[in-house]
Formats: structure tokens, sequence, C-alpha cells
């Protein structure tokens, strides 16, 4: 007994590299060696697909992708996600950017709709440019875009990304400002984002709006999921994950979540090691 | 005095007041500079600030090299990486169209015409457009460069995140043990994992520890080992009798106890310190408006 | 103290007169917005208990009672320990700009570090995130050292920009923590992914380490590594606190008490709206206050 509190002890007042060292193979194992885990929805998720489900066919919908590399991994698998989900459904897609990070994670996420093939090696979506969508591009200001977004585009938007004058996309006629959408999305990491598509974008304007944040941000957000400001929400990774599964297109997110799950099977072994050594130090201490 | 103190003071005064007010005020004039032109000067005032920063950077990297200080080589790639990002932004299109193809330079274009017998025309992109166009040398380089670097550090999150649960998750008295616990069911319940954990699982563990309580508090081995063994035996039984569903009884599966903290508790909390912070953030605002609070301008 | 109430009740009803006048100007002259009446009448009533709380201070002369920030309390400490081990304080006033709350607060706290550290004549450093800041930030340190009679202490250097970029930041920050050590490390101000980074980074070296911010979600992540946290509110009140200002300090009480009210007013709205869902009443507060 006491050379298993001894060990327990050792554990207990492990150096942190070690630590560093099981959690990188907790995640990198599952990642070179695919698990499948059953990913379960949550009310929230389903709240969001149903939310964008309900968007009248052939809509014009704002897609916003407001993150960064860093944040990457969480954010691009919900954001391609909801492109093919408006795609299939035929919506026109407008995609705006906040961060200047952002206009490369459209560029990989179109190209990533491009690239994708059905089993006849057909593209799947074969989307063209200024037909099924515009990418606007982006403009600094953060709220400010926003606001001059929700009163008139052309303020903010003369030209898209590529240079072309918004007034020559004749996808772009009958946009005059946000109320000319049927939905606003944003991917959000963090300032500007939600907070401020809701504050200024879908507030004001009453157009449906929801989002997908990092699961840090989860906590900040959830109270307007609650109000009915945003229609669902898609909660980090394992948000991500669960949308993946309802539009049945399986992707990054769902392979990241068995290296999660190790990754924080490992943090609760480590922790419940910690305390049983926490408690055998104070035992010991007592009775000396 | 004029100049340093009350001059300062009537301007910030000034566009706070009127800033406020447009939330309340049915004006245009007002809400166009609130909303638009107050957070566009802001903009611009922080775009032409940003040389002051550069210029600061690049002087202390240069007396850092210079003066062969200790570390003077990650200052010579600090200044070399700014300078290859500012140029190939300000100077370099790198971004040259044939057909559908991209190319960095004129002269890579024109290879690939020749290489290719190609009669396609070599369309430089538009200046402002070369830092957003798809394949662009800059795109390259925040491809290639900067998005790695930046997930790399984002990464390290991870790692840190065991360490500090680690080090920091300590049942040392009652609230840390709520924590402890809480944060325990959120990391199982928010992954698939944790719903492939039956309720059945956490019911035993939990007569497990309660157990140990019974000992701790009784000082009765027989007392605690009578405890385990009848909560096992009930549990036991209960599960029998509803078939061991993995997900009832509701209240011990992972994902839903997961879920009903982040939706009471946590959110319950999450409002209370947000309506502080809202407080606070009034209080602060209010004092700078009307002039109580003067450090900011050094005072 | 009764008057004092007095006064606030007679001014809420004078507040909510005004409002009420303004409501029902005619359409000629109407500017006011109406659907904000609630927001209207809340501000006016904050600035009125402010303002007021304010006057009470400058003629008073009992010392307003502060409970114990041990956060703030230990500012000095940490200043006082980084000067007998011959090491810097590291001081991080967030990521954003001066145009978020925070970091002004954060600046305004960096006046009253920079005033300890000419006293003890310990080094300070300050890597910002933004140009705006780096100017404020070296214009307060500069009086602070300027007031404390040592001018020839201060060099502009000590603070210096260092990127905007989030991430480039803190691998910057984190690398001048492992470089130079420093005994304490101070976060004050608006952080977002990167406080985790900034925290582990220091505990592995040793400093001792005093966080505050307003930001909700970063605010476990310094209290489970940092030595101190000022949560929320207590960051936004570490200036007055640490300055002892009854002026500054009259309008912590003035929080106190526009706080009461509205949960008071929060517990009239639970009522209603529980009356208005079992049909005892079609009003409901909330809606009828366009909330």
């Amino acid at each position: 007994m006491k050379y298993l509190e001894d060990i327990i002890l050792k554990l207990g007042a492990v150096d942190r590299r070690i630590i560093f060292l099981l959690i990188g193979l907790a995640v990198l194992i599952p990642l070179l060696t695919p698990i499948s885990l059953p990913v379960r929805e949550t009310p929230t998720t389903v709240k969001f697909y149903e939310g964008i489900d309900s968007i009248p066919k052939n809509s014009k919908v704002l897609v916003s992708f407001d993150y960064g590399p860093s944040t990457r991994p969480e954010i691009h698998p919900m954001n391609v996600g909801v492109l093919r989900h408006m795609l299939r459904n035929g919506h026109k897609i407008y995609i705006s950017c906040l961060w200047p990070d952002g206009i490369y994670m459209a560029l990989d996420a179109l190209e990533e709709i491009t690239d994708e093939v059905n089993p006849d090696n057909q593209s799947t979506f074969n989307i063209k440019e200024y037909e099924d969508y515009v990418l606007l591009g982006y403009r600094p200001g953060a709220e400010a875009v926003i606001k001059g977004l929700a009163s008139d585009l052309r303020k903010v938007y003369t030209v898209d990304a590529k240079g072309r004058f918004i007034d020559d996309i004749e996808m772009m006629d009958e946009i005059k400002n946000l109320n000319d959408f049927a939905y606003i999305y944003s991917g959000s990491a963090g300032y500007p984002g939600t907070f401020e598509w809701v504050k200024y974008g879908g507030d004001p304007t009453g157009v449906p709006m929801s989002s997908g944040t990092t699961s840090v941000q989860v906590n900040e957000v959830i109270p307007y999921v609650q109000t009915g400001q945003l229609i669902g929400l898609l909660a980090g990774m394992p948000g991500a994950a669960e949308y993946e599964k309802l539009i049945a297109s399986p992707g990054i997110a769902i392979q990241g979540m068995a290296a999660q799950s190790f990754a924080h099977i490992v943090i609760v072994i480590f922790i419940v090691f910690g305390n049983l050594a926490f408690f055998i130090k104070q035992r010991r201490d007592r009775k000396y | 005095m004029l100049l340093k103190r009350y001059i300062p003071i009537g301007i910030v005064a000034f566009f706070g007041a009127l800033t406020l007010s447009a939330w309340f005020i049915d004006n245009e004039t007002i809400e166009t500079f609130a909303n638009d032109d107050a957070t566009q000067f802001f903009d611009i005032i922080a775009a032409f600030a940003v040389f002051l920063g550069a210029l600061n950077l690049l002087k202390l990297q240069f007396i850092k090299v210079l003066k062969q200080q200790s570390g003077w080589q990650y200052s010579a790639v600090a200044i070399a990486s700014f300078f290859f990002a500012f140029i190939i932004g300000f100077f370099i299109r790198g971004a040259y169209f044939v057909g559908e193809e991209v190319y960095f330079s004129q002269g890579a274009a024109e290879e690939a015409i020749l290489a290719l017998g190609s009669s396609e025309q070599i369309v430089p992109v538009d200046w402002g457009a070369h830092v957003q166009t798809d394949g662009s040398l800059f795109q390259w380089m925040f491809k290639y460069i900067f998005s790695p670097l930046s997930a790399t550090m984002f990464a390290l999150l991870a790692f840190f995140v065991a360490s500090a649960s680690f080090r920091a998750f300590r049942a040392r008295n009652l609230e840390a043990s709520l924590l402890l616990v809480a944060g325990i069911i959120i990391m199982l319940g928010r992954v698939p994992v944790g719903s492939l954990i039956s309720s059945w699982v956490i019911m035993y563990i939990i007569a497990f520890s309660v157990g140990f309580g019974v000992n701790a508090y009784t000082r009765n081995r027989n007392m605690a080992l009578g405890w385990v063994l009848g909560s096992f035996g009930l549990i036991t039984g209960l599960g029998f009798t509803m078939g061991w569903p993995v997900d009832q009884p509701a209240i011990f599966y992972l994902p839903a106890l997961q879920e009903w903290i982040y939706l009471v508790p946590n959110l319950a909390g999450s409002r209370a310190i947000l309506i502080g912070i809202g407080l606070g953030i009034v209080a602060t605002s209010l004092r700078y408006i009307f002039g109580l609070e003067k450090s900011y301008l050094g005072e | 103290m009764n008057n004092k109430y007095q006064v606030y009740a007679g001014g809420i009803v004078g507040i909510l007169l005004l409002t009420l006048a303004l409501s029902s100007l005619p359409d000629s002259l109407n500017f006011f917005r109406e659907e904000k009446s609630a927001m209207f009448a809340f501000t006016l009533t904050v600035i009125m208990i402010m303002l007021y709380e304010v006057r009470l201070a400058k003629n008073s002369s009992e010392k307003t009672f502060l409970r114990t920030i041990p956060g703030l309390k230990a500012v000095e400490e940490a200043v006082g320990r980084s000067t007998e081990m011959g090491r810097p304080i590291l001081y991080v006033p967030g990521i954003m700009d001066m145009n978020e709350v925070e970091t002004v607060a954060g600046v305004v706290v960096l006046g009253h570090v920079a005033n300890m550290t000419a006293q003890y004549e310990t080094e300070l450093d300050v890597p910002v995130a933004r140009a705006i800041v780096m100017q404020s930030a070296r214009q307060v340190a500069k009086e602070a050292y300027m007031t404390q009679g040592r001018p020839e202490m201060y060099n502009e250097d000590m603070v210096h920009y260092v990127t905007d970029d989030q991430f480039a930041y803190a691998a910057a920050v984190n690398g001048i923590m492992q470089r130079d050590e420093p005994a304490a490390c101070l976060y004050m101000g608006k952080f977002f992914a990167e406080s985790l980074l900034f925290a582990e980074t220091g505990n592995s070296i040793g400093a001792i380490q005093i966080a505050g911010t307003g930001s909700q979600t970063q605010i476990p992540f310094f209290v489970t590594a940092c030595d101190y946290t000022l949560m929320g509110e207590e960051f936004f009140a570490a200036s007055a606190y640490l300055s002892e200002e009854p002026e500054l300090i009259a309008g912590i009480t003035a929080q106190d008490i526009i706080k009461v009210l509205l949960i008071g007013f929060i517990m009239l709205s639970i009522i209603s709206r529980a009356f208005f869902d079992l049909g005892l009443t079609d009003f409901n507060l909330i809606t009828w206050l366009n909330l």
C-alpha cells in the first residue's frame, strides 16, 4: 500500500514536460490512425441546422469569415459545412470578412468546395463566382463595417475582393443593405465577431442570424441563443462535428473528436492522480 | 496647463457625451457621426500610429543587432521578416494570371507561356487585390509562413491547459471540489467519449466515492463497506429492472449533465459577472467623460 | 445618509418625468427615441448617483470603506519582490487598443505601478500590441517617474511596440519572459486566447503573477494560473483603490448603489414575468419597457 502511495505521490509531482508529451501523443495518435467515435447532436446544433433549413430556398445569405489560422481547426469545418448546406439549398452566398485573415480562410473554404467531387468524379457543387457566390472581401473597421452594411452596403464595399466594381456584379443588383439578406451567419473567433453581428447586424435589422464560435466563447454567446437573437449555435469543434453529422458530410471536425476525447481523458487522469497525491500528502503531513 | 490638461479633458467630455447621446437622439448627423465617423476617425489614427510602432520595433531590433546583444540573431530574423512582408505587400504584385493559372512574377508567367506554347495574355492583378488573390505571393506567405506559426502558438494552449489543470484542480476546499467535479463533467461530457460512458458507471463511481466519505466521517470501515455494498446492490437491481439504458437516469448521464451545467449554473454565473463587468465599464466610462479620472493623461 | 437616498428618490422621479416629457413631444419637435426611454432613464439615474456621490465625497472627511482586494494589495508586494531579486517587472496592458475601456483601465493601473517602480528603482518592461497604447502608456509612465522625482530613470523604450497580431505578440512576450525572467508579471487589460500562454509561461519562470481583466472568458484561465486575479469590477476599481482618491472611490460607491437598484429591478421583472406566464395579467414589464 505504501509502495502504491509512493507511486501516486511521484505521479502527482510529475514534470510538466511528461504531461506535454502524453498530451501530444493523445492528440497525434488518433489523428494518424483515425478512430471513429459516435457523435451526439446537442439541441443548440440541431436548432442551428433547422434554422438554416428553414430559410426559403434560393435566398440570399451573408456568410462572414471572422477567424484566422489559429482558430481554423474549430471554425473552418463549420464554415465549410455552412457553405455546403447553403449551396445544397440553392442559396446565393455573399462572403464578407471582418478579420484580415478571414479572406484567406474564405478562399480556402471556396477551394475546398470547388474541389469536392462526387463518386462519379464530377464536381459536387460546380460553383461559379458571381453566379453562386460573391467574395466581398475584408474591410477594416470591425463594428463600423457591420453598421455600414446595415445602412448601405455600397458605403463599405465599392469593389469586391478581386477589385471588380460592386455595381458591375449582377448578383449585387438587389442588395442594398443587410435587410436584403434572408440570413446572416458569422464564423467567429473573437473580436470582431458574433457580438458585433448581433448588436449591429441581426438585432437592429431583424434579419435571422446565427453563429459558430470557439468553445471558449460559448459561455458568452449562450445568452443570445436563449433570447433567440441567435438561432442555435455551433459550439467549438464538438459543434462542428455535430453539424458535419447532421449535414451528412463527415470531415475534419469529426476526425478531430477522437483526438480531443483522448486529450480530455489524459487530462482527467492526471487531475485524478494529482488529487490522490494531494490527499495522500495531506494525510502523511497530518500524521507527522 | 490648458493644452495638456483642459483641452484633452474637454475633447474627451465632448465626444463622450456626443456619442452617448447619439444613442437617444433621433438625428441623422449625430447618428452618422457616432455609428460611422467616430469609429473611422479612430481607425485612421490607429492606421497612421502603426508607423510609430513599426519604427520603434525596428529601432530596438537594429540596436540589438548593431550592439550584438544577447539574442541578436533573433532580432536579425525579425528585421528580415519585417522587410520581406513589407516589400511583397507594397512593392511586389506577386500575382500574374495566365488564363486560370497564377504566377508570382512576370518572368515566371512569360516562361510558362513559352513552355506551354500558349497564346494567353499575361494579366497582372490589380494593386490592392494582389494581397487577397488566391495563389498570389502574399497569400503564399500567409499560407506557408504566417498560418503555421499562428496555429503553432494556438496549439500550445492544449499543452498549457493540461499543465494548468493538473496544477490547479485540487480539492482543497468545497469550492475547489465543486470546480474540480464540474470541470471533469464538462471535459468528458463535451466529447464523444462522454456519451459512451453509461450513467450506471457514474452511479457506481458516486456510490464508491460516498463510501470514502462515510469512512472518513464515521471512522468505521464496516459501515463504509456496508454502504458501498448496499448501494452497489441497489444500483445493480435498478439497472437490471430498467434494462441498463446508457443515457438513463439522465441526471447521471455526462452529456446531459454537462448541458445542464452549461445552461443553468454556468449561465447564471456568467450573466452575473457580465452585469458586474458592464457596470464597471459604465462607471469607468462616465469617470472619463466627466473628467473625474485623468490618469490616462498622465496625471 | 437618509438625505442622500431622499435626493436619489427625488432625482429618479424627476428623471422619469423628464423622460415622459421628452416622449410626449410633438412630432415636429421630436428628437428623442421613445423606444430607448427605459435606457435613457437608467443612464441619467446612473449619472445622477455618480455625480452626487462624488460631490458628497469631496465634502466629507470620512473615509469610505473598501473591502480588501488581495490582488491589488499584492501589487506593491510584487514590486518589492522584484526589487529584492534585482529582476524586472513585466507589465502587459492587454492586446486591444485604446478604444476599449479595459485597455484604458490597464494603462491607468500602469501609472500606479510605474509610481512604485520609480520609488523602488525597479526596472519596468511594458511590451504593447498597439501603437496608440504605446504612446499613452509612455506618457503615463513618464509622468509617474517625473512625479517621483526620478526623470533620469525613465527611458521611453521601457514601453515598446511589438506587433498587432495576437499570437505573434504572445510569442514575443513569452520570449521576453523566458529571456529576462521578470520576478513579477502583471496582466491588466483586455485579453483573448493568449492569456493562458502568458500565465503558464510566467508560472514556469517562477514569477509572481497578478492579472486583471473584464474579459469574462479569460478570467477562469487567469484564476487557474495566476497568484492573484482581479475579476471584472475589481479590475475597474483598481485605479480608485490604488489612488485612494475620495472622488474615484465615490464612483465605486455609486456602482454599488446602482447594483442594488438593478437587483431590485431584476426581482420586479421576475415577478412580473411570472404573473404574465401564469396568465394572471397581460402586463409584462420587460416588453413594456422595450428591453
